[in-house]
């Protein structure tokens, strides 16, 4: 009896250290990366991927139809993975920041850093480093580093069909505000990452814009290769 | 191209087993083949004679399917696909509405909204026939017979008759027909009078918008002839049409509802004498005068005080001698010399005071050269001196092989245009809210940014200011080749490949910037694009009295600098499944939107020996097409949206009654086909009823009515 009760012991020891390295191998393997609409950071390997980053959501539109949200930047840490408050927006805390389709970094007349960016055509992967031959352009407002308006930057906007296209193979360079170095591609613009069909109604296409997806790989190090 | 290639490659063993095949001694088609034709050439022709695409629709095919409008009967025909947009236009060879000319008896209509002339606007009640040639026929018809022309020719008999039809559909959809003709002494007259009333629809569900506006239009054409001798006659056509259409708007944003209040009216005058003395039986000519005015006026109120008041007021006058001479029994010519002049008044360019004009001169000569018995040339060409673009050369060459009366070569090059329009030469748009920007005509765009850059507005000159220049029409190299084959008596089979390559597109383009960041469009000749494709179709005579037509065109198009940037490699970018970029690889380019690969029709037709009734089933089909740039990298692909492709069934039958009496009923879109943003001119599922009748009930007249 004993002997058996050891075994049941020794049996439900095995049991508790099998699921609990399964439960271990688990929490390594499944990150959550349905998108559900929330705001959510994973990282897999070295590259981070941000689902749903709010940037100044339309909250009216002006009477002659503009739609205008509460002209706030939401701040992000590249260095971190985090949403950073915006009392510190005048520190070296953060590195990138949205707000409509205006993506401003830390550096000129945008932050005290050394942040810097320029948008680089090519796909994200392909892109293994810096290009040596290349310049990062600081914030001089009302011109950006990343610039503003459709077909310059990183998104396209359809005047007929009022979407907000993240360009295709554009990878945007980036430079921290601690002047290291990351590459970043914007994913989408639009909540759960969907951009409504162009038939979609003007209130959806609203609605649910200013919903930032990306996915960036930092170099902690330093180097200009990732 | 390589599908046409190898398409062309299997043609070629049937071509050597048909060569020695024996001819017919009757064809069952040959009634058709010695139909009349006059678009291909100018001049009268046997169909089964001419070396170019020409297709014929004939009053009983009109009548038979139902159709109201124009735009009704073109749908049903192969290769045709209508476009919606400012009206219904059509696009001919995957080609764009502005490039297909359309003719009321020789004579081009106008008054065409962002290159699009509305199919509504005409009605087919007193259509004779409608005859279609594929292919640029710009040698004979000058600018806009770019991707071919549609040529609409009335009925002009003047025995006696007195007509009167009415049709009662769906959406309170009324239209009425008198005809009338007759001889007083030696002149011949016929009147003509539609009116066509329908309250419209709306295909989104409660809503006060209509996807159709409320229209009532009326049009009546009356046209006189008088014969001063055998050989001296005079016509005079008058033509006119008015078109009142209602458009009423409620707008709700954000609880807040807004009203809308517009009218739009159009009123179209055609007059048109023609003077035609025979010198002899190889020497005739011809004087024709054409005036047209078009006068357009859209005007919009809204209960929060915008709106707008849009007027287009266009005048066409031509003068044109065509005179035909057949120097022997092979060889013959037509030549012609005409005068254009044009005005143009619109709120769309600055003010309707002021008056912008055009002025062309032409002439065109062709010659026909039957080089052996079965083997006819067709060459010629035209030239246009125009005043305020550059001037354009259109020459053409066709031939027509004839084995024997089953199988026959057709193949054809012309060289097609469209001239600049008014619209490109001198708008002066300024859009003052959402993202403001302005866009001027090529004529003014120098002198404006000249002013504001000297005022210091001027931010900087983009790249394309360089091009601004005199704009140079649009100029499309046209190929047509093909055969018509009997393998059997009872079935016809033709084929066309066509091609038309076209440089010099004009589009808007960025040219410079402002201080304030507001940007600047303007008009330059830049794109170069192809369309390709084969169109088939087979007409079966199944029994006597059971006729079965179908028809299907495949369609290539690109825009060739994309293709050459896409052939280079490293440019375009599109997303993959994760959203993720990738390179867009070549075999998901898809050329120009708005284009279906693959279209057809299908009609399947019966009438008994008696014509005492008819019945009839008709079928269009057509694939997805692309509508929208979804992945934003500026060109169309597979990753893009589309939208749904679909068939529209259509059925009617019809029988003739005691006493002149006919009656006729019919469905249109019987599987209910919509969608409301890519075909809002589509109802869903509409039916109607026609009653006629003649008081002069004699044969001819029963068959034609």
């Amino acid at each position: 009896m004993k002997k058996m009760n050891m075994t049941l012991t020794g049996l439900f020891a095995a049991a508790i250290l099998l699921f609990s390295s399964c439960k271990k191998d688990d929490a390594d393997v499944a990150i959550d990366k349905t998108n559900d609409g929330t705001f959510k950071v994973f990282t897999e390997g070295n590259i981070t991927t941000v689902q749903n980053l709010i940037a100044d959501t339309i909250i009216g539109l002006t009477p002659v139809g503009q739609p205008y949200g509460a002209n706030k930047f939401s701040f992000f840490s590249i260095e971190n993975n985090a949403l950073v408050p915006s009392s510190d927006s005048a520190t070296n805390k953060w590195d990138i920041a949205f707000r409509g389709t205006t993506i401003i970094t830390n550096a000129g007349t945008s932050g005290p850093g050394l942040g810097g960016a320029f948008v680089l055509i090519g796909t994200f992967d392909a892109t293994a480093s810096v290009p040596a031959d290349s310049t990062f352009y600081t914030d001089t407002a009302p011109l950006y580093a990343i610039r503003t308006g459709s077909g310059k930057g990183w998104y396209n906007y359809d005047g007929a069909t009022n979407l907000v296209t993240a360009l295709p193979g554009r990878v945007i360079m980036i430079r921290t505000a601690t002047g290291k170095y990351a590459k970043l591609e914007i994913i989408n613009y639009y909540k759960k990452g969907i951009t409504p069909a162009a038939t979609a109604p003007d209130n959806d296409k609203l609605s649910l814009q200013r919903y930032y997806g990306f996915r960036y790989t930092f170099q902690p190090n330093g180097s200009k290769t990732f | 191209m390589k599908k046409l290639i190898i398409i062309g490659c299997c043609c070629l063993p049937v071509l050597r087993i048909t060569a020695q095949l024996k001819p017919f001694k009757d064809s069952l088609f040959s009634k058709e083949l010695s139909e009349v034709v006059v678009t291909a050439t100018r001049n009268e022709r046997k169909l089964g004679n001419v070396a170019v695409p020409v297709s014929i629709i004939s009053q009983k095919n009109i009548q038979q399917a139902g159709s109201l409008r124009l735009k009704d009967i073109l749908q049903e025909q192969p290769g045709l696909f209508l476009t919606s947009g400012f009206g219904v236009g059509v696009q001919m060879q995957g080609l764009n509405p502005d490039y297909t000319l359309i003719l009321v008896d020789g004579e081009p209509l106008t008054g065409r909204t962002s290159g699009v002339l509305d199919l509504n606007r005409v009605t087919t009640g007193n259509i004779k026939k409608i005859e279609i040639v594929k292919g640029p026929s710009s040698s004979l018809y000058g600018s806009e017979a770019l991707a071919g022309v549609i040529n609409i020719i009335t009925d002009k008999s003047y025995d006696k008759k007195l007509n009167l039809s009415a049709r009662y559909g769906t959406y309170n959809s009324l239209d009425a027909n008198i005809t009338a003709a007759g001889r007083i002494g030696k002149a011949g007259f016929s009147a003509f009078l539609n009116q066509y009333n329908t309250d419209g629809y709306s295909i989104r569900p409660y809503s006060v918008e209509r996807s159709k506006l409320p229209v009532n239009r009326t049009t009546p054409h009356l046209n006189i002839n008088y014969p001063f001798s055998n050989k001296t006659s005079l016509n005079l056509s008058l033509r006119y049409n008015y078109e009142h259409i209602k458009n009423e708007l409620a707008v709700s944003n954000n609880g807040q509802v807004t009203y809308s209040y517009g009218r739009e009216i159009n009123k179209d005058l055609n007059i048109t004498p023609t003077l035609t003395h025979i010198f002899s039986s190889k020497f005739k000519t011809q004087l024709r005068l054409y005036a047209n005015r078009f006068e357009g006026s859209q005007k919009l109120s809204t209960s929060v005080g915008q709106g707008y008041d849009d007027y287009f007021l266009q005048r066409f006058y031509r003068a044109e001698n065509q005179t035909d001479y057949s120097l022997s029994k092979r060889l013959s010519f037509v030549g012609g010399i005409g005068y254009i002049k044009e005005f143009v008044n619109s709120t769309r360019y600055d003010s309707k005071d002021s008056r912008k004009e055009n002025e062309v001169s032409y002439g065109f000569i062709q010659a026909e050269w039957q080089a052996l018995k079965n083997l006819t040339f067709i060459g010629g060409f035209r030239y246009d001196d125009n005043k305020l673009y550059a001037s354009a050369f259109s020459p053409k060459i066709a031939g027509k092989l004839t084995v024997n009366n089953r199988l026959s070569f057709q193949a054809s090059y012309g060289r097609g245009f469209k001239a600049p329009d008014f619209r490109q030469l001198y708008l002066n748009f300024t859009n003052t809210s959402a993202g403001s920007y302005s866009v001027f005509g090529a004529l003014e765009a120098q002198r404006i940014i000249q002013l504001m850059d000297n005022a210091g507005l001027i931010r900087q000159f983009e790249a394309d200011y360089s091009r601004l220049q005199a704009l140079k029409p649009e100029y499309s190299n046209g190929f047509n080749a093909g055969f018509t084959f009997f393998p059997t008596r009872k079935l016809q089979w033709q084929v066309n490949v066509f091609r038309n390559d076209i440089k010099d597109l004009i589009e808007a383009r960025l040219v410079a910037t402002r201080q304030d960041n507001t940007q600047i469009f303007s008009y330059v000749n830049i794109q170069r694009a192809f369309t390709q494709g084969i169109e088939t179709n087979i007409r079966y005579v199944i029994t006597n009295s059971f006729i079965l037509n179908a028809g299907y065109q495949y369609l290539q198009t690109a825009d060739k600098d994309e293709l050459n940037r896409l052939k280079e490699g490293n440019y375009y970018y599109t997303r993959d499944e994760n959203n993720f970029s990738v390179l867009l690889k070549k075999k998901d380019y898809l050329g120009l939107p708005n284009r279906s690969p693959h279209m057809a029709t299908c009609k399947l037709s019966y009438e008994p020996a008696s014509q005492k009734w008819f019945a009839n089933i008709r079928a269009a089909y057509r694939s997805k097409w692309v509508v929208f740039d979804k992945d934003g990298n500026g060109i169309y692909n597979k990753q893009d949206e589309f939208a749904e492709g679909f068939v529209q069934l259509g059925s009617s039958i019809g029988s003739s009654l005691p006493y002149g009496f006919r009656i006729q009923a019919g469905a249109d879109n019987i599987l209910n086909h919509v969608d409301v943003n890519n075909l809002p001119n589509a109802p869903g599922r509409t039916y109607f009823i026609t009653i006629g009748y003649s008081f002069i009930n004699n044969k001819s007249t029963k068959n034609k009515n």
